[in-house]
This record gives C-alpha cells, structure tokens and sequence, in this order.
C-alpha cells in the first residue's frame, strides 16, 4: 500500500520516538486524548472523530479541522496512530477519506494517560473536592 | 465567493508542507460541517477563524523548528565565530594593554583592560562549550553572561575599547543567550 505524503513523512520520525515509554508521552493535551480515545472504537476518518469528540465531551470539547489534523499529524508522527488506508464512508458520500487507528503504542499511551488521571480524580475525592455535595 | 474558496484561502496560513498532506482532508472535513451548519452566520465564521488561528501558528512554528532541525548546526557556526572573535578580542586586548604599558596609566585603565581580556576569554570559553553540544550549553549561559557583565564594566570603568569591539563585545553574548535559552519543544504531542 503506497504511503501519503503525511505517512511517510511520519515513519521518519516515528524513529526517532521508537522505544519511549507510554509514560514519557504524558501528560496529554485534551484534544490528544480524545482523539486517541474516539480511535479507541476502531478506525475512523476525520469526521467521524470530529464528532465523537463533540458528543463524548458533550459539546465542550470541539475539534476544528485544523486542531484535528494538526494533533493527528503529531500523532502520526510520534507512532501513537497510523493512517489506516483511504476509502469512501457510505453515510458521506463518494469521497475517499483517509482513517486513522490506534497503534499499540498509542493504545498504552492512552491507557497510562487514563490512569493518570483517575489517580488525579481519586487525590481529588480524598481531599473532598468532589465527590461531596456543596453545603 | 462560496464558504469553501474562503476556507481554502484561510488554509494558507498553515504551513506549505502541512498543507500538502491534509488540505484536501481538511476541506472535506469543513465540506461536512458547511452542511451541518449554517455558513452565513458570525457564529460559524467565528469557530473556524479560532480554529485556524488557534492551530496554524503552533504548525508554522513547529514545521520551522523541523526545518532548523540543523538548529545544533548553526548552534556550532555561531561557537566557532564565538571562538574566533574571543581570540580576536583577546589579541585587541594584550595591543591596548601594550600599547598602554608605555606610558603612565591609571588604575582604573589598567582594570578596565584585565576585565576586557578576563570577558574575552570567557566568550572563547563560551563558544568552546557550545561546540560540546547539549551538555555544554549551561556552562557557555555562565560564561557568556560573567562575560557581557565584565564587558559593560570595563566600559563604563574605561572606553578604550572600539565601537566595533563593544558591539562584539555586548552583541555576542546577548544573541548567544538568547538562542541558548530559546525555548525548546517539551511534548512531541504539542499543546492543543
């Protein structure tokens, strides 16, 4: 399969992040981990990703095109996500689209980045900061 | 002028190499949202101009920080020159100090001379360390900086220094810090 001009220029520096730790990726910028948290679902094109973002963040969380493809060619670049081939969505038309998936590496990545922050939510609980009704 | 030729002009704000790998998706993406939205309203316009504003400059920035990937390259012509001129300097300062010796000379000269050969030597020390990479960069932002203070104070104790040696002098270590403490990427994930 004959690689986009993105992808390729992804694998080069994929390289050079080879053999990080899922942990030196983080913290993660939000729009980075809902991204890689729509990916979650399986392979999807920009659109759908878009979407996802809105409707998981209940519309405070929203991805313009440029924000998208700017973190997803971050993505590409540290080999968190891979391009996934170009095809037509049925529901969108004739165009082709090109989807994205996660890679092993990005699937730990947002793991530990999940981990990350229930361990925050769990610091925040025990100081009573949530999880507490106001009085 | 439909929604999308105004799209695509915005598009030029991203960088060329940005551009050749996504505009053809990001235009498809924004295709998707004309039809979800209403493209004649303030609201519509507002989101993707934050958007573009928003993600272009942090990509031009990052597509310039990959083309001065040969940043440590220059980092190593601007240690030479460091070097040469540290000499040079040095050498500008030992003919004053000379030609001074024979006649009479305050004190305050004779300072000012030792200061500017002690600031010289710390520049060529400085561009020494740069060329060491990395690692040598925190002992070349002492040097430079001893360097500047003792080139101010020889100037103000004493002007016998020229105006070109002066703006080396001052000049060298101030563009020297500031690309030593230009700040560098900390996330490959960026910040949006």
């Amino acid at each position: 399969m004959a690689l986009s001009f993105g992808a390729r220029e992804a694998a080069i520096v994929t390289k050079r992040h080879a053999g990080r730790p899922p942990e030196a990726y983080l913290p993660l910028p939000p729009a980075t981990f809902h991204i890689l948290l729509a990916l979650a679902d399986g392979e999807q094109h920009g659109y759908a990703i878009m979407k996802g973002v809105t409707a998981r963040s209940e519309g405070t969380v929203r991805l313009g095109p440029g924000t998208l493809y700017g973190a997803l060619k971050r993505l590409l670049e540290t080999g968190l996500v891979q391009e996934g081939g170009e095809r037509a969505d049925p529901e969108r038309g004739d165009e082709r689209r090109r989807y994205y998936r996660l890679t092993q590496l990005g699937l730990s990545v947002a793991r530990a980045e999940a981990q990350r922050l229930e361990a925050m939510v769990r610091a925040a609980r025990r100081k009573k900061l949530i999880g507490v009704r106001p009085a | 002028m439909n929604a999308e030729r105004i799209y695509r002009l915005l598009l030029r704000a991203y960088p060329p190499e940005f551009r050749a790998g996504y505009e053809r998706e990001m235009v498809l993406l924004f295709r998707d949202q004309c039809q979800e939205s209403d493209v004649r309203t303030l609201r519509f316009w507002g989101a993707v101009i934050y958007d573009v504003a928003r993600s272009a400059p942090a990509l031009r920035v990052e597509a310039w920080r990959q083309s001065t990937r040969t940043m440590e390259g220059i980092m190593k012509l601007a240690a030479m020159l460091t070097v040469l001129l540290g000499v040079l300097n040095i050498l500008n300062a030992v003919v004053e100090w000379v030609a001074g010796s024979k006649q009479a000379v305050s004190g305050a000269y004779v300072l000012a001379v030792a200061l500017g050969i002690l600031a010289s030597v710390l520049l060529l020390a400085a561009g020494v360390a740069i060329l060491r990479g990395t690692r040598g960069w925190q002992a070349a932002r002492l040097a430079l900086f001893a360097s500047l203070v003792m080139i101010v104070a020889a100037r103000l104790l004493f002007p016998w220094m020229s105006i070109f040696s002066q703006l080396i002098g001052i000049g060298m270590p101030v563009g020297l810090l500031i690309a030593l403490y230009w700040p560098r990427r900390a996330s490959p994930l960026g910040a949006a």
